[in-house]
């Protein structure tokens, strides 16, 4: 029994020796790697916004975007966590702001124009619009 | 970052000096100021739910205010007793342990410098409810509008209080105190792990290997620094294992009530963490329940310590929108397709190499422990574990909501996470066995 106990400590000596050098070896990487960090970028297109709805408690958010793709649905909650304590009611339109966050700035424009907004702001596809008859 | 550690020192006063009342300083002073530390989260989350959410008063010098004036109260309290405050004698082993614990930071820190927003359930969840709490001000209930419900409106609010508190002390929004607290939960697990298993087998490069193989395993620097609940869930865990061990070990009653608190600030962290926190202190109750007079201290302790969970969920919380009662609905019922996935997943998980054999090992060691995992407090602690998981393997298997495959992929790993450092701890002490103390102190 002994010694089976010996072999056990050995393997837990030598997985923890692993796992350190593993995690420094993920360490490395990150930082050689500063460039892909996974679906952090994508609520950095809404920053500024928050200085629009100072005082705004629900804005609108149209998307045209499949919500059944995990990166659309990133994008929106990237976008809900950097504009917060402002809600973002997705695919609602009846509030003075509406975010358009679509497939190309041209969807975007024509459902602004549909729709009778105006579009006041675009920043890497995303355009901000007012609704004059909004809530 | 002075303004962060200032916290932490307030923290850790606070909870150093509640531990000082229970346990008159009369074990490890390492330990005790690691558990200090978890404790004083658990307090400043606490505080900061009855300031911001039950009375909706989001004054920022309220919150900071009751912690400072707590913490005079009891240090005047001591001083009139004239008592003491031990001093660390840094022996050979703590330096060895720090120097672990310093090595274990590295990666850590470059992990939470990485991921700066934590993982997707940190920006749409935790951290999300934690800016709409303090930006929110007094609108905070925003935050649990129905068509945030990606966002989990119904679980409870411990980590992002946390942050709150820490925000309030800075007077301002800082993304970085949600990466700070994360990497300091890490390393409290760590600490826990490695100290306290040197406390209660003396074998210090076991409590190392311990320490190391659940911090540094790569899956769990990368949970570890998302920014997730499960992480304090894991450490409120091991604090109140430890305590409740501790307090066997060295016949200090008192230190049951610690456990039984850590179980209360366990409960607010997840839903999963009040399933946990129910099982093991009626566990604990029934273990216990010779000795009338402790049993009433432990359960009015646990009590208020769950008192922000049963008020925010029976009270505040909507209710889950990601719920389909299997048992019941026509449309997706629970059927023996979904009964065998969640029997066979957890297979694959164990063998899977994210774990980097974490489970066979585990599984080895359970095997070479053998009866010793079920007697005493050890038979406890195994005990809860299984419950508990047949508890999350029965809700996934009732709530059809989600696709169990996905849901599966995407959530047993993180419950198995803040599981492991309990479980390396409760098989590395069924080998080791040392023994516990049956005399008074």
């Amino acid at each position: 029994m002994q010694k089976l106990k010996s072999i056990f400590f050995i393997c837990l000596f030598f997985a923890a020796g692993i796992n350190l050098l593993l995690a420094y070896a993920q360490a490395i990487g990150h930082l050689e790697d500063r460039t892909s960090i996974p679906l952090h970028s994508l609520g950095y297109q809404f920053m500024g916004l928050e200085n629009v709805f100072k005082g705004i408690r629900t804005v609108g958010y149209f998307t045209d975007k499949n919500l059944d793709n995990p990166l659309a649905v990133a994008q929106f909650e990237q976008a809900q966590y950097m504009l917060a304590p402002t809600v973002l009611d997705l695919n609602h339109t009846q509030y003075h702001w509406v975010i358009f966050d679509c497939t190309s700035p041209q969807v975007a424009m024509g459902a602004i124009q549909h729709l009778g907004f105006t579009p006041l702001k675009i920043n890497h596809g995303i355009i901000l619009a007012f609704n004059p008859n909004g809530v | 970052m002075i303004l962060y550690l200032l916290g932490i020192l307030l923290s850790l006063s606070a909870g150093y000096l509640v531990i000082r009342l229970l346990t008159n300083g009369e074990f490890n002073p390492i330990l005790h100021i690691l558990l200090a530390i978890v404790l004083g989260f658990g307090i400043i989350g606490t505080l900061t739910f009855y300031t911001h959410i039950l009375f909706n008063f989001p004054n920022r010098f309220l919150s900071i205010g009751i912690v400072i004036l707590g913490i005079l109260i009891l240090y005047l309290g001591f001083n009139k007793n004239n008592r003491s405050f031990p001093l660390i004698r840094m022996t050979k082993d703590y330096k060895i342990g720090l120097i672990t614990l310093g090595l274990l930071t590295v990666p850590l820190a470059i992990s939470g410098h990485y991921y700066p927003l934590g993982g997707w359930d940190a920006w749409s969840c935790w951290s999300l409810k934690a800016k709409f709490i303090f930006l929110g001000q007094e609108n905070w209930k925003d935050v649990l509008a129905p068509n945030l419900w990606r966002s989990n409106t119904h679980y409870p609010l411990l980590w992002p209080l946390i942050n709150v508190w820490f925000w309030d002390l800075g007077g301002q929004f800082n993304q970085a105190i949600p990466m700070f607290n994360s990497i300091a939960f890490a390393l409290l697990t760590a600490g826990l792990l490695l100290f306290g298993l040197l406390e209660l087998t003396g074998n210090l490069w076991v409590s190392i290997a311990a320490s190391v193989i659940v911090t540094s395993l790569p899956l769990g620097v990368t949970l570890y620094t998302s920014q997730y609940s499960d992480a304090l869930l894991g450490l409120f865990l091991l604090s109140a294992f430890l305590s409740l061990l501790l307090a066997k070990k060295y016949n200090l009653p008192k230190l049951k009530i610690l456990c039984v608190i850590f179980l209360g600030a366990m409960s607010f962290t997840k839903n999963e963490g009040l399933i946990a926190a129910m099982i093991l202190a009626l566990l604990i109750f029934w273990h216990e329940g010779s000795n009338k007079k402790e049993l009433k201290l432990m359960a009015i302790s646990f009590f208020i310590a769950l008192l922000p969970t049963i008020i925010f969920t029976l009270w505040i919380a909507p209710k889950n929108e990601a719920f389909i009662n299997g048992l019941v609905s026509v449309e997706k019922p629970s059927n023996w397709g979904r009964l065998s996935v969640i029997l066979i997943y957890p297979l694959f998980e164990f063998i899977s190499w994210k774990w980097n054999g974490f489970w066979i090992l585990t599984f080895l060691g359970a095997i070479l422990a053998g009866r010793k995992l079920w007697q005493s407090t050890l038979g406890l602690i195994g005990l809860s574990l299984i419950l508990y998981l047949a508890v999350v393997m029965a809700y996934y298997y009732v709530n059809t909501f989600f696709e169990i495959g996905w849901w599966l992929s995407t959530t047993l790993s993180r419950i198995l996470f803040a599981l492991i450092p309990t479980i390396i701890l409760w098989i590395l002490l069924g080998i080791l066995n040392p023994k516990e103390k049956t005399g008074t102190h």
